[in-house]
């Protein structure tokens, strides 16, 4: 026997919502508010907190343990009159650009030759990475044994050639000290500025160099016109990252010399460990941090304004 | 027959989800007392020399096996203690105990006061050895932290290279020293004096021969700074140390040496004399036996007005922060027992604390110990004669001293500018604590 249902339309009433739910509008702030929050989160509770905490310390006697009062400018005052701060001021801008000008040369060059089509071309680009990816810790010792006039390679192998009859202290003496720290960090850092580069190098489209080429333009010229402005946006990002990572470097100066000898390698980063770390004064070393921010803001709007305006010609 | 696969609706998964997560959370509740009943200790061992080292973080894994304490340790090397417990207290999650760099602490109320363990072991064990109680006793007679082993820098001489150049070792006098360096040594290969002269605090045994020649950095009271008083004591110094740089006897390289490259400078047989801490002899002890043979261990030599040798030390104390003072109380006391220190003598660089360990074997059995013994019974606090506070700490940790010299050799000042320049910065680190 057949079921035959009759088909019944019945006319449902909408259910009703809760008077108190929120309008389409607001839920959808909410839910961007909501979505927003754990980055505000982190934004506040890692950077702003901190970096304005710093600024406090700088006004502050805080030492270790203790909760620190307000001082007001007694830590800058007494920073400033420290004989090592001015020294500080000069190796960490020397440092600085030195080390970005030398990193941006070599990786621009080594980048060049990459972007050509030679044998083992990627073996090349995979070796590269190398002393970037190895731990800085590592990376300076080596450099410390090399240069040692004791038992270093570099005095070994000048010895043997017969270049120098005596070995020199590369680290210890005043005129090759902050050469030899420089060329160390930028032994291992220059490969960022060459991977960065090449692979910019390569979003470049072939057919400029080709119609370049048609018109007779050198090598140079082609570099010149075509390469150089094709990176531009690359290098403004590599050169402000690296020129804020290089100011702020520690480990080179703290493993390789201390900031010695006699503060010629003293560059901010270290005073501040010995002020902080070694001292346990919190509120000194903070202050020296403080006034070295406007220094690296010049250095950083500097960099930034001077790639605009190339990149905008 | 398959049975056709049962289709959950969302909110019958959240419900599943939430009863799961509510039974583990009664469970582990139910648990958590059990692991309670184990209190808890975070031990700071710290790391230098590793058959030490691994004495005493034995020990205390067998107390507290013994103990039934859920013990943490963590070896935490001498460069990093000040920046690891920096941030540890700012974090305010810092250890049980600590050793070492007690002082620092002292200075800034960070210690729990363990003057009824000091007073203890005095009474059992026969009293304290040399200036121990000078260092750990404050003006008001509490103590914040119990010693555990003298240490400090002697003369350590290379004896065979000595005497192959017709000298008779120790040397008497720090002009001595520098005689028998001259005379000693054998350039490029061999060095006559491994002494940094750098921004490493090892540097400062500079301070201790300056002081020998009858200067001081501050007053009695450690406030006010005296260095200026004693301008002729310093030049007769400063024309000591012109000697000893013009006349090559130190290596290339020691105006940025770390503390470690006196003792490598020695072990690779590349200097007669160095001024170390026993550790060494203990590292040859191991690993090269016939070095070791070499090797003479004394005094300092004695300056015009005599003899500077101070001694530093190892210490143990507890955070003011512990949830467990009396149980931290107890790892302090139990760690002193004699029998255990004697196991711990034997393979360590410490020098004796208490009487009671005087009667060890070790001291007899290894003849560089009695150089150690020789310290630990007559050497003055760090700092001696000035008092060790935090002012003169912190000149300490800023190599003062060793940045004048280097501001004569490095950037060819002349000394009156590098005198000058020493009291400033003296004066600005004194008048902080003043």
């Amino acid at each position: 026997m057949a079921i035959r249902h009759r088909s019944v339309t019945v006319a449902l009433p909408a259910p009703a919502r809760p008077a108190r739910w929120p309008s389409v509008r607001t839920r959808e702030s909410l839910g961007g508010i909501g979505l927003l929050a754990p980055t505000v989160l982190i934004l506040v509770g890692l950077v702003l907190y901190p970096f304005f905490y710093a600024i406090w310390l700088a006004f502050s006697d805080k030492t270790v343990g203790s909760p620190g009062q307000f001082v007001g400018l007694r830590n800058f005052i007494y920073v400033l009159g420290w004989p090592q701060f001015s020294t500080a001021v000069v190796n960490t801008v020397v440092f600085t650009v030195s080390a970005v000008a030398i990193k941006f040369v070599l990786g621009m060059a080594v980048a060049l030759v990459l972007n050509q089509q030679i044998r083992a071309r990627n073996v090349f680009r995979a070796f590269l990475l190398l002393p970037w990816a190895m731990p800085a810790f590592v990376v300076y010792l080596v450099w410390r044994w090399l240069y040692d006039p004791l038992s270093g390679l570099i005095n070994y192998a000048l010895i043997d050639l017969g270049l120098i009859t005596n070995p020199i202290a590369f680290l210890s003496d005043r005129n090759t000290a902050m050469l030899s720290v420089i060329i160390a960090h930028v032994w291992r850092n220059f490969p960022f500025y060459a991977i960065s580069f090449l692979a910019g190098m390569q979003t470049i489209s072939q057919e400029l160099y080709d119609a370049a080429q048609v018109d007779g333009a050198s090598r140079v010229q082609q570099f010149r016109h075509v390469t150089l402005p094709g990176l531009y946006h690359i290098i403004g990002v590599v050169v402000l990252l690296t020129t804020i990572w290089t100011a702020n470097a520690f480990e080179p100066v703290y493993l390789l010399t201390g900031g010695g000898p006699s503060d010629a390698t003293m560059v901010y980063t270290m005073l501040v460990y010995v002020m902080g770390m070694m001292n346990l004064r919190l509120g000194e070393a903070a202050a020296v941090s403080t006034l070295f921010l406007p220094l690296l803001i010049g250095l950083v709007l500097a960099v930034t304004v001077l790639l605009q305006r190339k990149a905008n010609a | 027959m398959a049975r056709p696969a049962k289709r959950h609706t969302r909110r019958e998964f959240l419900k599943t989800s939430a009863a799961l997560a509510a039974g583990a959370t009664a469970t582990l509740s139910f648990a958590a007392p059990a692991v309670a009943q184990r209190p808890k200790l975070v031990y700071w061992c710290y790391q230098f020399l590793k058959s030490s080292d691994d004495a005493r973080a034995n020990f205390a894994q067998e107390w507290a096996k013994k103990n039934n304490v859920d013990l943490q340790i963590s070896m935490v090397p001498l460069k990093e203690f000040l920046p690891k417990i920096t941030a540890a207290i700012e974090a305010k999650a810092t250890p049980d105990i600590i050793e070492t760099n007690a002082v620092e602490l002292r200075a800034r109320g960070q210690l729990l006061d363990v003057t009824d363990v000091y007073k203890k072991l005095e009474k059992t064990y026969g009293g304290w050895v040399g200036n121990a109680p000078k260092i750990m006793l404050e003006p008001d007679g509490r103590v914040h932290h119990i010693m555990f082993g003298f240490q400090g820098f002697m003369l350590m001489t290379r004896d065979d290279l000595v005497r192959a150049a017709g000298l008779t070792p120790p040397p008497a006098t720090w002009v001595d020293l520098l005689a028998y360096a001259k005379k000693a040594q054998k350039p490029p290969r061999v060095f006559g004096l491994g002494i940094p002269v750098s921004n490493q605090t090892d540097s400062q045994v500079w301070e201790d021969m300056m002081k020998s020649y009858g200067a001081r950095l501050a007053d009695d009271k450690g406030r006010r700074i005296v260095l200026g008083d004693h301008k002729k004591e310093v030049w007769e110094f400063l024309d000591f140390f012109t000697e000893v740089w013009k006349a090559g006897v130190l290596p290339p390289g020691v105006t940025t040496w770390d503390n470690t490259m006196n003792n490598s400078t020695f072990q690779s047989g590349k200097a007669v004399f160095i001024l170390n801490p026993i550790t060494l002899s203990l590292w040859l002890e191991e690993n090269n036996p016939e070095l070791l043979a070499k090797t003479g261990h004394y005094t300092y030599p004695r300056g015009p007005k005599g003899l500077i040798q101070p001694v530093t030390f190892g210490s143990r104390a507890i955070m003011k922060y512990t949830k467990v003072p009396d149980l931290a109380k107890q790892f302090l006391w139990d760690s002193m027992e004699p029998g255990k220190m004697d196991r711990e003598h034997s393979v360590s660089q410490w020098g004796p604390v208490l009487k009671a360990y005087l009667g060890f074997d070790v001291w007899k059995k290894k003849p560089f110990m009695k150089g150690l013994i020789d310290l630990s019974v007559r050497g003055e606090p760090q700092g001696w004669p000035d008092v060790f506070n935090d002012a003169w700490r912190e000149q300490f940790t800023n190599t003062t001293i060793s940045r004048m010299l280097q501001r004569i050799v490095v950037d060819s000042w002349s000394r009156d500018k590098a005198f000058v320049e020493t009291l400033d910065v003296l004066n600005r680190i004194y008048s902080k604590y003043a």
